[in-house]
């Protein structure tokens, strides 16, 4: 099955809960040594280098779940609410916007989440999109 | 750099609007003309004596200003079109006063008109995808903003509900609002759930109408011998956010710095202001810049709301036209009405949201981007 937002994501090493884990592809500038994500065609967005200087480096696709809510009204075509989104750490100082797992019960401010990749269908294909669920080792 | 209040003084002596309305098959050169025409009929001026023209607008399309004015009159008036996200009439009316201080002309104008649904996102064709398929969805942002904020501060849905009930009472007076109904606390919650607590009476509705700023020189008041009380316009400031740090949104962060900037270049501080006109696109917004703009302390715009403090007659009217929760956010015209409800307020005119004593105002906006942008107003 296709991994949808391939640019952004990668299949790792192990299972979830609701499927395979997956890492992130963030960039490393050579330039100023800050990381970024995602990695893009166009160098670096803090300091401007050239896409030359960029290496990318792969991020284990765990994180520190900040805030979510749970979206009741079809705000864009993409979502099939309810749905649960968050805000969350993916590397030290880099929040991202996240699309979460499941219903928001099983969440909570400042929990481990890793990556996966769920099953889903765009339309009348089946592809495998990054969601975020309780990582393992979360207390 | 060389600030506005360096140059030549800028007046706003006229301004018009149509109503803000839900998509309509109301033609925008009929919107466009009636804000113009009510603009030049309040600064008792002709349309030939306007020497340029800068447009506001999102989603009409080319040349939208030069195929509207060309139903007024081909005069040879400069005219640029400008698209600045929601700060496209911000940015029109920067424009005119720049115009106008410079020495450059005269007399300028800023109009603002769009229809709803021709917007097309250019992030929709940077090419790099994110995690959330709602990434680019301002009304998730700040409803996860307000998440945090619930735990931080110990915001509640009440509050949210109160900066909307607030603003759709005010916009109940205003002939020019999309909403003209005046709503609970207990309405607002009990409105369609959106996102958390966010419900849709809590957010800006989608829309459409226009808007118009007529803007000139010292010299051009005594030669076009206008009446009216002229409102000056004393500090005019744009910026573009920064990379976050912390839990602050970008758009947080450029919206304090902008506020900042505005007032050291307008020769105020927030106490001075009796009227502030602010993107609410979401009530949290209102929550956050109220205490971003220094109106009350940090930490302390939800206590700031409870105590009426932001209400018509209260410490500094915010909102007083209903704000874009319930005037409306057409986009292109929203900066030039937010100019609208400033000036009407400075010169006394608001009728029944007048807020007392009013002598100094800030128009602030936030753009897709994002981007900020204030003006400092003053009867002299
Ligand atoms: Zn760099």
């Amino acid at each position: 099955m296709e991994l949808e937002k391939a640019d952004l994501c990668a299949i790792g090493a192990g299972q979830g809960a609701n499927g395979p884990v997956l890492t992130l592809r963030a960039g490393m500038c050579g330039a100023c040594r800050q990381l970024h994500f995602p990695i893009t065609a166009y160098g670096c967005p803090r300091c401007g280098a050239e896409p030359g200087r960029v290496a990318e480096q792969a991020l284990d696709g765990r994180a520190t779940l900040l805030s979510f809510a749970t979206i009741h009204s079809r705000l864009s075509p993409l979502i099939t609410p309810p749905c649960v989104v968050g805000e969350a750490e993916i590397a030290p100082g880099l929040i991202e916007e996240i699309m979460l797992a499941g219903e928001e019960s099983q969440y909570a401010d400042g929990m481990a989440v890793r990556a996966v990749g769920v099953e889903i269908t765009r339309g009348d294909t089946a592809v495998l999109a990054c969601r975020f669920e309780p990582a393992e080792d979360a207390p | 750099m060389t600030v506005l209040r360096d140059m030549r003084p800028v007046y706003v002596v006229g301004v018009g609007m149509h109503r803000y309305q839900f998509a309509s098959d109301t033609n925008y050169i009929h919107m466009g003309l009636t804000a113009l025409r009510g603009a030049l009929k309040d600064a008792g001026v002709d349309f030939p004596d306007i020497e340029s023209a800068f447009v506001g607008c999102t989603g009409i399309g080319m040349a939208a200003g030069r195929i509207l004015f060309s139903h007024i009159g081909w005069t040879g008036l400069a005219v640029t079109q400008v698209e600045n996200a929601s700060a496209s009439g911000s940015s029109a009316f920067q424009l005119a006063c720049l115009e106008v201080a410079s020495g450059r002309r005269e007399v300028s104008m800023a109009l603002g008109v769009d229809k709803y649904g021709d917007q097309v996102r250019a992030v929709a064709k940077e090419g790099v995808n994110r995690l959330s398929d709602t990434a680019t969805i301002p009304l998730v942002k700040y409803a996860l903003l307000a998440e945090y904020l619930k735990k931080e501060k110990g915001l509640t849905a009440e509050d949210l509900a109160l900066v909307a009930s607030k603003n759709h009472t005010n916009a109940a007076d205003n002939p020019y609002a999309q909403f003209q109904k005046p709503r609970s606390v207990a309405d607002v919650l009990a409105s369609k759930p959106v996102m958390g607590d966010f419900t849709s009476l809590m957010c800006t509705p989608r829309g459409e109408g226009a808007a118009a700023a007529i803007v000139c020189s010292e010299a051009a008041l005594k030669r076009l011998q206008i009446s009216g009380i002229p409102v000056r316009v004393l500090s005019s400031t744009l910026e573009s956010e920064r990379p976050q740090v912390g839990r602050e949104m970008g758009s947080v962060a450029v919206a304090r710095s902008v506020a900042q900037r505005t007032y050291h270049e307008a020769g105020i501080t927030a106490e001075d202001l009796q009227v502030v006109e602010l993107h609410d696109a979401f009530a949290i917004e209102e929550l956050l810049y109220t205490e971003t703009f220094g109106l009350c302390k940090t930490g302390e715009g939800h206590f700031w709301l409870r105590d009426g403090a932001s209400r018509i007659g209260g410490q500094c009217a915010v909102n007083s036209s209903g704000g874009l929760i319930a005037q409306g956010h057409p986009l292109g015209p929203t900066g030039v009405g937010q100019i609208h409800e400033i000036v009407q307020q400075l010169r006394g005119q608001a009728g029944p949201r007048q807020q007392p004593d009013a002598r100094v105002g800030m128009a602030h906006m936030i753009g897709l981007g994002s981007i900020a942008i204030a003006h400092v107003l003053r009867r002299d």
